[in-house]
């Protein structure tokens, strides 16, 4: 009997080396299609904006357009095709190596039917993840900026409450995407969406009872002031004119 | 050009209008209602001076009397804005043409509510622009303490110090052209107008200034300020200052090499406004931006500025002072994070209104103690002019260390 557990470790223990070793090579190609186009990618790029900037590429631009473009510093056409040129470049390794990755494996290999799908994937979800907190960050200072200008003292619960509304629906889009979790991820999405969704709700209903009582009373006709008031000295704000 | 004084005209004695000069007075936005006065203040503004006035179709000019000294010139608009209460590209566009087709030497263009000008202040302003050798003659508007303080605050000040220009309105509606500085204008409206952008907004005085023509102001003593159909000043601002941020961005060259300083205004005193003014929500604005959007100012402003808003913040309101060298700092510091983009400029417009309205508590404060407005926005312009080496430099090299 223990020959025979001994047996099935061994050959278990192969199996796994025999995988390892099939593995191994399609993720060194990966890695290696990726860092070489990378690399070229870096070069092009660095020669690209040398070149650019010696043909005073962003000066004709601007020159040579109707409409007037409007660049950062930091953000100049020169810099955004180097930069596009690099990137894409990156993804190119990317394709390669997904697909040296892919060629390492007979078409009914498990390894490749499992992992595949999880490498192209997982690209997708890092994209959505990075739009989706970028999306979140600034819905969260467009609701503060706003809110502070029309004097809401729950701007900032207001703003939280937007950024982790959109960081939720991207956590649950990024599970989704990776087929990971199922109806559990669907669930908590739907929970937790909710639950933010009514406390925002609960927080905007309960804060703007005053202004909602301001717009009621300002209906209701106004009975004369008492005499006390009417010798108080009187404060207005409406002859301040910004324009 | 660069370093050189102010372009300020020398007006010669009253000595008639020059002959052969014809003078185009453009009413952009002028309704059926008020045609009649206004062509009335004409009539008498230009007695002795024939001159073409041209209104929009959609007046309806059927029923308006004839005057001696005007023709009416009704056209169709090359370009249509629908902002009434600032001259927009369209606006400037449209008297550039009607000055063309109509061999008109010099332009005038009236803003809203033309009819309350005095008739004075028209041939004034008309008088400054054929006998002296200015291109662009803007109107002085006399105004209380508490109006147009947006120009006070930010474009008087900011267009003074970078361009080193003296008109204390430098989006005035009530403007006189040469041909050739409307000839510039309609050359920069059409940049806006090709992209459908007929109501962006275009700065004359910096215009002016950049192409080394002369400028002049005259007095406009009375006038009805129009005023924005919308209430919502977070977009207001941010939409005129959008427009004055790109302007001073795209005249960097210019503005850097300019070192002179406008010489101080004489300012007459003023009688303290009788009734007070409260600048409770004003404060609380920003007491409540304070705790908000401190992240955000981080982002764009220095330590030191972070430091003296802090101080701002717990000042008890009846010492409530926003230093005018902060204010400076303040604009400038936005002027730098709009042209590096900092942050997304809607964000940043809008993260300067609770710091515009706390100016607007703090001025209004300083006026009701009895200092007269006009000295205290002439000192605020001074500070401007101050620190201009600071924005300079800042703008030259963003990523030196700024404490």
């Amino acid at each position: 009997m223990w020959q025979q557990v001994e047996l099935a470790l061994s050959q278990s223990a192969h199996r796994a080396l025999v995988t390892l070793a099939n593995f191994l090579p399609g993720l060194l190609a990966l890695l290696l299609a990726v860092l070489i186009l990378t690399a070229i990618g870096a070069l092009l790029a660095a020669l690209l904006k040398r070149l650019l900037t010696a043909i005073r590429f962003d000066e004709r631009l601007s020159h040579n357009t109707l409409v007037p473009l409007d660049w950062a510093p930091s953000h100049g056409p020169t810099l955004l095709v180097a930069r596009a040129v690099f990137w894409a470049n990156v993804v190119l390794g990317f394709l390669i190596g997904i697909s040296a990755f892919d060629a390492a494996y007979a078409g009914n290999s498990q390894m490749s039917f499992f992992l595949l799908p999880y490498l192209t994937h997982s690209v997708g979800a890092i994209l959505l993840f990075i739009a989706g907190t970028i999306l979140a960050r600034f819905l969260a200072r467009t609701v503060l900026i706003e809110a502070v200008n029309a004097r809401l003292q729950y701007a900032r619960f207001l703003s939280v409450g937007v950024k982790w509304l959109v960081l939720v629906l991207t956590a649950a889009t990024v599970l989704d995407h990776l087929e990971i979790g199922g109806t559990v991820v669907d669930l908590a999405f739907g929970i937790l969406f909710g639950g933010i969704v009514l406390t925002l709700s609960l927080a905007i209903g309960l804060g703007s009872r005053d202004i909602v009582s301001r717009s009621l009373e300002k209906n209701v006709e106004t009975e004369p002031l008492p005499p006390d008031f009417i010798s108080k000295p009187q404060t207005t704000t409406e002859t301040l004119r910004h324009f | 050009m660069a370093s050189s004084p102010i372009n300020t005209v020398s007006t010669k004695p009253d000595t008639g209008a020059p002959a052969g000069a014809t003078v185009l007075i453009h009413l952009s936005t002028v309704s059926p209602e008020i045609l009649e006065p206004t062509l009335s203040n004409l009539a008498v503004a230009f007695v002795d001076q024939p001159a073409l006035v041209a209104i929009p179709e959609s007046a309806n000019l059927n029923s308006t009397r004839t005057f001696d000294s005007l023709r009416l010139l009704p056209y169709a608009p090359a370009a249509a804005s629908k902002t009434q209460w600032v001259h927009t590209a369209a606006d400037y566009l449209n008297t550039y043409k009607l000055a063309q087709e109509n061999n008109a030497t010099t332009c005038i263009l009236l803003g809203a509510e033309p009819q309350t000008l005095q008739p004075e202040s028209i041939r004034h302003l008309a008088r400054t622009m054929l006998d002296s050798s200015a291109d662009l003659v803007v109107s002085h508007y006399h105004l209380g303490a508490r109006e147009g303080l947006v120009n006070s605050a930010i474009l008087y000040p900011l267009t003074r110090a970078l361009f080193c220009a003296r008109p204390r309105f430098p989006l005035a509606m009530d403007v006189a052209l040469s041909f050739r500085m409307a000839e510039r204008l309609a050359t920069a409206a059409q940049r806006f107008t090709a992209t459908n952008q007929e109501d962006a907004l275009l700065w004359p005085v910096s215009e002016a200034a950049t192409a080394g023509y002369s400028i002049g102001e005259v007095s406009v003593p009375s006038r009805a300020i129009p005023q924005p159909a919308t209430q919502d000043l977070n977009a207001l601002l941010s939409q005129i200052l959008a427009s004055l941020f790109a302007d001073i961005d795209s005249r960097a060259s210019f503005w850097q090499r300019m070192r002179t300083t406008v010489p101080p205004r004489t300012i007459a005193a003023a009688p303290t406004p009788a009734e007070q003014l409260d600048v409770t929500p004003m404060l609380d604005a920003f007491h409540l931006a304070y705790k908000n959007l401190h992240e955000i100012w981080a982002l764009v402003l220095p330590p030191h500025t972070l430091l003296g808003l802090k101080r701002l913040s717990v000042m008890p309101q009846e010492a409530f002072r926003l230093a005018d060298n902060l204010w400076a700092r303040i604009v400038y510091d936005f002027v730098l994070a709009y042209r590096l983009r900092t942050i997304n400029r809607g964000h940043l417009l809008g993260a300067l209104t609770p710091l515009y309205l706390a100016w607007v508590a703090s001025h209004l404060i300083l006026v009701q103690s009895g200092v007269p407005p006009e000295q205290h926005i002439e000192e605020v312009a001074q500070a401007f002019e101050a620190d201009k080496p600071y924005l300079v430099s800042r703008w030259r090299w963003p990523d030196r260390f700024n404490p």
